[in-house]
């Protein structure tokens, strides 16, 4: 399959996905989805003394792009301190994403687990 | 008679399309249909030839673009059977058709109390409409429920009618997730005999097979010209006799008989219920669909449809990372939905896209169905006269090139 979005490092994400499951007593714990696919995440995080993202899991169930782009996203995320993920955009993702070129439809997918760090920050006071 | 589709796919400009150098596989008309040349030159002729506005005008061109969109009417009417063209009303598509029943029937004849009865196999036009009704008047939304099989549980709706609270019945005449073709007609008998009217989504039904309004049951029926290879127009057909008794929905010009300072008096069916200027060639072009149709035969398309759908679903029975849902071939429509355990549907259409295939993927706007079904997305793939068994294979080998990309390792 020569198709940008199904190579093989996405496909690797989604099927051995990185830092899956759930983080115990997390400062951020924010559930998302997207009604328009179906897909859904919960996100924990948890924050280090000056602030800034320390750990991050995710858990949930949707497609290539969205869980793929949720387990890049928890290792992308350390070290940033809301700020900075405040500031983080569709730009920031794809080329996160090895520059792949998102349709219209998949850049929902693609932010999703941005938009549920933002969320959960927010929700947590944080930003 | 077996339909000729490569001579009905040669008549759509759009089949010369190529999607990545493969031919275009459309398995989505259940969501939109293509358009025929004929439909194509019908509204272009309107534009070209005969364009002026309708119903007012005292000129040459005038009348015959009148004549062209009355006549439009008119071959509407006798597509559904219904006794009088003043019985069909222009619309924008069947979801208007619906809110225009809501805000005029609804509100008038529901009230606090009442009940309004709707099935879990509905699209949302279908329901939102409604349960939003319910909310507003405190009347009751009450469902009739679906059984794994994916048909309709009968014995609820005896329950339900039975207190005579119920005004209204709401139901699909043929599922566009499932497939379910529900019976509406014994559904109309049981609503009738307690007092309540019935409402039938038609939008997967009229274009599908031969629907007669005058033995169907329904009081008021919708659906919508673009998913019969017209434009992006639809029909509301009511009984004359309910109507007429209906206040307009939207106000304005040409739905008036005379206006004055205070007060205005409403013009006569359909028109009460057709304020401003219509859409005049595209209701052109839903009459030249009829046409279209028509001359192909509306039982022969059926036929062909269940032909189809009988093969596409021995085929992907024969995949057993697949789950098909919905009732067999004999009880339900041309359209398949379907999942699979391990992969997510929107990988599936963005796959199958890659070969050339259409199909939809989410909830198909019936969230609560989905939710019924505890999955939260699904995939369909929707038949209609320009597909043929060749498409059903081309389905099941993209299928398979998604279990080999993205099944269980």
């Amino acid at each position: 399959m020569s198709h940008d979005l199904y190579r093989e490092q996405l496909l690797d994400h989604y099927h051995n996905p990185d830092n899956y499951g759930a983080l115990e007593n997390p400062d951020i714990d924010i559930e998302v989805d997207n009604p328009t696919c179906g897909d859904q995440i919960r996100l924990t995080a948890r924050l280090d003394v000056e602030g800034k993202i320390a750990e991050v899991m995710f858990e949930g169930q949707g497609c290539v792009v969205s869980m793929a782009a949720s387990s890049m996203f928890t290792g992308e995320a350390i070290g940033k301190t809301p700020e900075e993920i405040a500031s983080m955009g569709l730009a920031d993702i794809q080329e996160m994403m090895g520059g792949v070129k998102l349709s219209m439809g998949r850049v929902k997918c693609a932010l999703l687990s941005l938009n549920a760090m933002k969320q959960g920050l927010q929700d947590a006071g944080k930003m | 008679m077996p339909l000729d589709v490569p001579a009905i796919r040669a008549q759509f400009p759009i089949f010369r399309r190529q999607i990545n150098r493969n031919r275009l596989v459309f398995l989505d008309s259940a969501a939109s249909s293509q358009k025929p040349q004929p439909v194509i030159d019908a509204m272009v002729q309107i534009w070209s030839n005969s364009y002026a506005n309708v119903h007012r005008g005292l000129y040459a061109l005038a009348e015959e673009a009148t004549e062209a969109y009355e006549g439009a009417r008119v071959k509407v009417a006798n597509f559904i059977n219904a006794a009088d063209p003043a019985e069909i009303i222009n619309v924008r598509n069947a979801t208007e058709g619906i809110n225009l029943l809501v805000y005029t029937w609804g509100d008038q004849n529901v009230h606090a109390g009442d009940r309004i009865v709707v099935t879990e196999l509905e699209h949302h036009a279908n329901l939102v409409p409604w349960q939003q009704l319910a909310k507003r008047k405190g009347a009751d939304l009450a469902y009739i429920p679906v059984t794994d099989e994916g048909l309709l549980d009968m014995e609820v709706l005896p329950q339900l009618l039975e207190d005579g609270r119920t005004k209204v019945v709401a139901c699909s005449v043929m599922s566009n997730v499932l497939g379910t073709v529900p019976p509406v007609t014994k559904i109309a008998e049981m609503a009738h005999a307690a007092g309540a009217i019935v409402v039938m989504d038609a939008a997967q039904a009229v274009p599908h097979r031969s629907i007669d309004v005058q033995t169907l049951g329904a009081d008021f029926l919708v659906f919508s010209g673009h998913k019969m290879c017209g434009p992006g127009v639809g029909v509301l057909w009511g009984r004359r006799d309910l109507l007429e008794v209906m206040p307009p929905f939207l106000f304005g010009g040409d739905m008036i008989l005379t206006v004055k300072r205070q007060e205005s008096k409403w013009n006569e069916l359909p028109y009460k219920f057709e304020a401003g200027t219509p859409p005049i060639a595209e209701v052109v072009g839903l009459g030249a669909a009829v046409d279209f149709l028509t001359e192909i035969g509306m039982d022969a398309i059926h036929e062909h449809e269940q032909e189809i759908v009988a093969y596409a679903l021995e085929r992907l029975s024969e995949m057993p990372a697949l789950r098909i849902l919905g009732p067999g071939p004999t009880l339900r429509g041309g359209l398949v939905s379907f999942w699979m355990d391990d992969v997510h549907p929107h990988d599936i259409a963005a796959i199958l896209n890659e070969d050339g295939v259409c199909v939809r993927a989410g909830h198909h706007c019936a969230q609560p169905l989905h939710d019924r079904f505890c999955i939260p997305a699904s995939a369909r793939a929707s038949f209609y006269i320009y597909n043929d068994k060749g498409d059903v294979d081309a389905l099941v080998a993209a299928l398979q090139k998604v279990v080999h990309l993205l099944g269980r390792r």
